[in-house]
């Protein structure tokens, strides 16, 4: 049975409850325990994660490696414990973005990637070293864009 | 704010489960070892702020409708598009 949430941003949404990501620790200091993946065009790397018991929270979020070629997530062994999670296994990875005015301002925030697998999200703690906690979206994009002839 | 004296090798308990150990005070620095249930995450606090702020910074994005946002480095190819579910970029009628 679909479920219907009535969302601030969205208005009203009805969502699939097979696309239902539960979220036992919820985000970090957020909460939310049952999040769905939006998104308002079909194709745009930019989707939003959006809280499902409380749909006053959404956030929009992009899969890292989509914009940054080098991106890695190393976890703790007590994460890798919790999650079930070890080198070999598939695992859908997402940061949250800053939105700007500008593209140059937009951020995502590389140490608190949420990885997703089986319908359960996790927002961990990255351990890889060189993370930033607002790396510049589009930084790499722009640079690998042909300038104007100088 | 409770305050407790504790020595090198003395633990405190919080609850039933989780214990926090002082291993080790040298000048300034304490070495604390934390054993706490799965489901308790620990953090420093520094980080856990860091990313409360971002996260609240993010869900505070008024919309993601910028025309010209640059092409990822991939167009998704030989990987599945983010999955989601399809809503509208337009707002809810301005009720609230």
């Amino acid at each position: 049975m679909a479920m219907t949430i009535d969302s601030p941003r969205f208005g009203s949404v009805e969502i699939d409850p097979a696309s239902v990501i539960e979220f036992p620790d919820g985000l970090i200091g957020l909460g939310g325990s049952r999040y769905a993946l939006l998104t308002t065009a079909p194709g745009n790397p930019i989707v939003w994660l959006h809280c499902i018991d409380d749909p006053s929270i959404s956030l929009p979020v992009t899969e890292p490696s989509r914009y940054f070629s080098d991106y890695r997530v190393e976890l703790t062994d007590d994460d890798a414990d919790r999650l079930g999670l070890d080198d070999a296994t598939p695992v859908d990875v997402y940061v949250t973005v800053v939105a700007a005015s500008e593209p140059s301002g937009f951020t995502a925030n590389q140490r608190a990637p949420i990885l997703v697998r089986d319908g359960r999200g996790h927002q961990i703690i990255n351990q890889a070293p060189g993370c930033d906690l607002r790396a510049p979206l589009f930084a790499e994009v722009l640079a690998r864009q042909p300038g104007p002839a100088a | 704010m409770l305050n407790i004296t504790r020595r090198r090798g003395e633990r405190i308990v919080v609850g039933d489960d989780v214990f926090v150990s002082v291993l080790e005070v040298s000048g300034q620095t304490v070495r604390l070892g934390i054993e706490a249930p799965r489901s308790v995450r620990v953090y420093r606090e520094e980080i856990w702020l860091e990313v409360k702020r971002e996260n609240e910074a993010a869900a505070q994005a008024a919309d993601i409708s910028l025309p010209d946002l640059p092409a990822p480095l991939n167009s998704g190819a030989g990987q599945a598009p983010p999955p989601g579910t399809a809503v509208n970029q337009t707002p809810p009628p301005a009720d609230r």
